[in-house]
């Protein structure tokens, strides 16, 4: 600790007492970026994905479909049976199935999220829990979280190695004479 | 002693007690009804398990209108009634449907579902019993009538549960469109029985393949099945076939399938069953194009539709369908087998 200082005295303008601020308020960009900029990394290119989807006493199968952002999503749903109903939150996606007749819908995911769908006739006491989810990736959130923490951490790293916190007095004067 | 005061609170505790059912009973079975001018028969339409249609007899008058109004508490069922082109559609728990209809022949007309609800749901039905006041056996002789093809199918001992395995069936893709030219060139050296409506519905596709066999030596194996397939969907008019095609897919898709093939939604238990019964039958048909298929005719599948599966899970169709309905109905069964419709371009 006590050899850092020679050295943050020895370097060039970027580590002067000026550039403490230069340090803070690029790094607070940079963490803005990761948490806000569209993630550029597209997994494919927009494809048409098909499902086909059962519906019965009380369930979809499957109850979990996952599709890129721009992806074109036909799901093709049967019921197995009594008449079930399909409603897709976010996109109002609607369609009806009988036994013997399967019904075909076709949209663009271009909301990104997760929503749910849900059997919009009522088939039975457990109708209610009739549910299922389309995720419209990519899941980014996962990505954004590991890149924050690694801002982060290396942010606070050169942050502390530059500027000890072990000399009370001067980083003081300069917190203050930022304020 | 009562006072004044005492005997009012008496008075209007009464009038309230007595007068207020009165007046709401007398208002939904006296005012209403009068009011209303016709007969409101109210129908709960549960799945088969539950009760299925209740009340499923109902008996009216000639002449008669009623207003018929169905409500459903358990899952989404459909209401149809045979014979008047009354299709309520979908009606789904919670919901209530009505129709008014007048009834002006003596008779039996069917109401059923249309639905699939249940493994049961083709148990489904109801009927409407129309009395003529001057004639009161009219509807029994008109529902005794027998049906001329089933008599006919007797009489030539054809036995309509009989197995019909084909000796012959084709081995490649059958096109009814190939053979629609094939049969303009060789008009004329087909045998005129071809081109007769009774010995086709007659025949079946593996007979005919045997005589134009004999009768066309030049042709390959295939464009003998394309000339069959060409003839045995070819009566269907367009209008008929939409029609057919609609009711092939509320009341036979649970369990032939969409196409035809047998696998329907409700197959699969029909046929887990076989396993552990005596019969050994009632396996839902497939309508593809292999034996015993091939070995089916169409005057035996107008009869099966009629009369229903002896003892096997085939449901009668002859209170719901007429004649000329099952007619249609059997020969849209060689669509499926013959020119399946294209899936829809996506
Ligand atoms: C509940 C299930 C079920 C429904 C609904 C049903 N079928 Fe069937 N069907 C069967 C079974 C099982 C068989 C085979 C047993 C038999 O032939 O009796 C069969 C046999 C048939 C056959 C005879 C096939 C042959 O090779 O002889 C025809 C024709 C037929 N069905 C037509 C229809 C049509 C048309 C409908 C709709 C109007 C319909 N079925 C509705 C179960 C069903
Ligand atoms: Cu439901
Ligand atoms: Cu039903």
């Amino acid at each position: 600790m006590t050899d850092s200082v020679p050295k943050r005295s020895g370097l060039n303008s970027l580590f002067q007492p000026r550039a403490k601020g230069v340090l803070l308020v690029s790094l607070a960009l940079l963490i803005i970026a990761v948490v806000a900029v569209p993630w550029p990394l597209q997994p494919s290119a927009p494809t048409t994905r098909r499902f086909t989807m059962v519906s019965r006493q009380f369930e979809f199968e499957p109850n979990t479909i996952q599709v890129n952002q721009g992806d074109t999503v036909i799901i093709t749903l049967t019921a197995d049976d009594v008449v079930h109903g399909f409603f897709l939150d976010g996109y109002g996606v609607k369609m009806r199935v009988e036994p013997g007749q399967s019904q075909t819908v076709q949209f663009v995911a271009d909301k990104s999220g997760k929503f749910r769908y849900r059997c919009s006739v009522s088939c039975g006491t457990m109708h209610p829990f009739m549910l299922g989810e389309l995720v419209v990736g990519p899941n980014t959130t996962f990505g954004r979280a590991v890149a924050l923490i690694g801002v982060v951490a290396i942010g606070v790293t050169v942050y502390l190695w530059k500027f000890p916190l072990r000399e009370p007095g001067e980083s003081t004067t300069e917190v203050r004479s930022k304020k | 002693m009562i006072d004044q005061s005492e005997r009012l609170a008496i008075i209007a505790l009464v009038l309230i007690l007595i007068g207020l059912p009165i007046a709401i009973f007398g208002y939904q079975y006296g005012l209403r009804p009068a009011l209303a001018g016709v007969r409101t028969i109210d129908i709960i339409a549960a799945a088969p398990e539950d009760g299925g249609f209740q009340p499923d007899a109902i008996e009216v008058q000639k002449g008669e209108t009623v207003r018929l109004r169905f409500s459903v508490p358990d899952v989404t069922h459909g209401v149809a009634i045979a014979g008047l082109g009354v299709d309520l559609g979908h009606i789904d728990p919670g919901q209530v449907k009505e129709v008014e209809v007048t009834f002006d022949q003596p008779g039996k007309v069917t109401f059923y579902c249309n639905a699939w609800c249940s493994p049961n749901h083709w148990r489904m039905r109801g009927t409407i019993t129309i009395i003529d006041p001057a004639d009161p056996d009219a509807h029994r002789r008109i529902e005794a009538a027998p049906d001329p093809v089933i008599e006919s199918l007797i009489e030539r001992e054809m036995d309509i549960d009989a197995p019909h395995d084909a000796a012959i069936s084709p081995n490649e893709p059958v096109s009814a469109a190939e053979g629609g030219p094939l049969v303009e060139n060789y008009r004329a050296d087909l045998p005129v029985d071809f081109f007769d409506p009774l010995w086709l519905q007659r025949q079946s596709p593996a007979e005919a393949f045997s005589v134009l066999k004999e009768t066309l030596p030049n042709l390959t194996d295939a464009q003998r099945w394309n000339i069959i397939a060409h003839l045995w969907t070819d009566s269907l008019a367009e209008s008929e076939l939409t029609w057919a095609q609609t009711e092939y897919i509320k009341n036979c898709a649970a369990c032939h399938g969409e196409t035809g093939n047998g696998d329907g939604p409700a197959a699969a238990a029909i046929n887990a069953q076989l396993a552990t019964t005596a019969m050994n039958n009632d396996k839902v048909a497939s309508f593809a194009p292999a034996s015993p298929t091939m070995g089916a005719t169409t005057e035996i599948y107008y009869a099966k539709l009629r009369r229903g599966g002896m003892g096997t899970s085939m449901p009668g169709f002859g209170d719901i369908f007429d004649t000329e309905e099952t007619w249609r109905l059997a020969h849209y069964i060689w669509r499926l087998t013959f020119a399946p419709a294209k899936p829809s371009p996506q």
